[in-house]
């Protein structure tokens, strides 16, 4: 039992690690460390005042061969912080906090079994899975800020970006849930495999637009 | 038993969903299996499509359309008016071209982006336009017209790579466009 928890566990904070350090490596010339960045408005300027970056945007003919053969050169960096990077990075975390709460479950928390006074506050998974609860949240609610224009009903379930919101969405709800029925229970509750689909449904919302 | 049954149902409903998408698509497995960023579009990859597309405009990414609207748009009698300019190719030339726009258009990507126009555009006639194209046009609707016809550093939105610093790689997330002449246009 103990051993599916561990390396559930292990298993998303290991995909957690492993997409941030490949989306790090994609993009070299960002910071490993989690240090803040904000793009240096100078480039910006520099890059839009650039008068050969748009003498030779003609509209057709030879010129556009020209054009073609010339592409402006910009000094333009996307910026390591932005709201849809902090929407991404929320989810990612969320999922690794789950497996990690997942990690610090107790082991002898079963229907029946308990001896002591069961703790819903104070122990390092109660922590966690409050964390994780707020993070879950976070990363719902920034979605809808920053990527309001990318889900559409009327693009139906088979569109990738509604699919994202509605696993995401219900992922979330379902950590809400494990951790307030777990939380207002003096006797062990079976809470864990409900947060576990919501993590599942989180891990997945975060593939299908990753 | 109750850890058991639960495993059992997280097993069967991820076997369920991928056995969905296995049966709709090969590639399923590729895609499920690399942390590698699939969210933007395939880059294009193929040198005679970058150099004879890219020749006379951008290069436009095969996944933005889907196979059939370059099965219309990618023939000798289709060349003949490319959007007003005989852009006639020779057999060879033409040919590796059709071949690697169909083979990676958007109905065949498993890319975010291309497989959002895939759904998008499976019933009607084939686009032949990307600029046309719902998803496209409502991502830019809320870009002013002075920023894109009325700025002459863009001046259509067929010019992808004006704005999209890094739609040579396929990415068109909204934190690499840069606009000329508008620096902080998302304010």
């Amino acid at each position: 039992m103990n051993v599916a928890r561990i390396a559930a566990g292990i298993f998303m904070a290991a995909v957690s690690g492993m997409v941030h350090a490949d989306d790090t490596a994609m993009h070299p010339e960002l910071p490993i460390a989690a240090s803040f960045y904000t793009h240096d408005p100078q480039s910006l300027k520099s890059g839009a005042l650039n008068p050969s970056a748009f003498l030779l945007a003609a509209n057709e003919g030879d010129a556009l061969k020209e054009q073609a053969a010339t592409a402006p050169v910009t000094e333009f960096k996307p910026p390591l912080l932005s709201g849809r990077k902090v929407h991404q990075y929320l989810g990612l975390s969320t999922v690794a906090f789950a497996g990690l709460t997942m990690l610090a479950a107790p082991e002898d928390e079963e229907e029946g079994s308990q001896t002591q006074p069961r703790q819903t506050s104070g122990t390092t998974h109660t922590r966690l899975a409050r964390a994780t609860a707020v993070l879950a949240v976070a990363t719902v609610m920034t979605g809808l800020i920053y990527h309001w224009d990318d889900f559409h009903l009327e693009d139906g379930f088979s569109d990738p970006d509604n699919q994202h919101a509605l696993l995401a969405g219900t992922g979330a709800l379902l950590l809400l849930y494990a951790v307030n029925k777990s939380a207002h229970s003096s006797v062990p509750t079976s809470h864990a495999g409900i947060a576990e689909l919501g993590a599942v449904s989180m891990l997945a919302a975060i593939k299908l637009t990753w | 038993m109750h850890r058991r049954s639960r495993i059992a149902a997280l097993l069967a409903v991820a076997l369920l969903t991928g056995s969905c998408y296995a049966a709709a698509e090969e590639d399923f497995w590729d895609w499920l299996l690399t942390f590698e960023r699939q969210k933007n579009f395939k880059p294009v990859t193929d040198k005679v499509y970058q150099e004879e597309c890219g020749a006379c405009h951008f290069a436009y990414p095969p996944g933005l359309l889907p196979a059939r609207s370059w099965e219309a748009l990618l023939n000798a009698r289709a060349l003949r008016k490319h959007f007003g300019v005989n852009a006639e190719l020779d057999d060879d030339t033409l040919k590796d071209i059709h071949d690697y726009a169909v083979d990676n258009a958007a109905d065949k990507s498993w890319y975010k982006r291309s497989r959002k126009i895939a759904v998008a555009t499976e019933d009607g006639p084939a686009p032949l336009r990307i600029t046309e194209l719902r998803y496209i046009s409502r991502k830019h609707q809320v870009i002013p017209e002075k920023m894109i016809k009325g700025n002459k550093g863009v001046k259509s939105l067929s010019f992808c790579d004006k704005c999209h610093t890094q739609a040579d790689k396929g990415i068109f997330d909204a934190d690499t466009v840069n606009i000329p002449n508008y620096p902080n246009w998302d304010d």
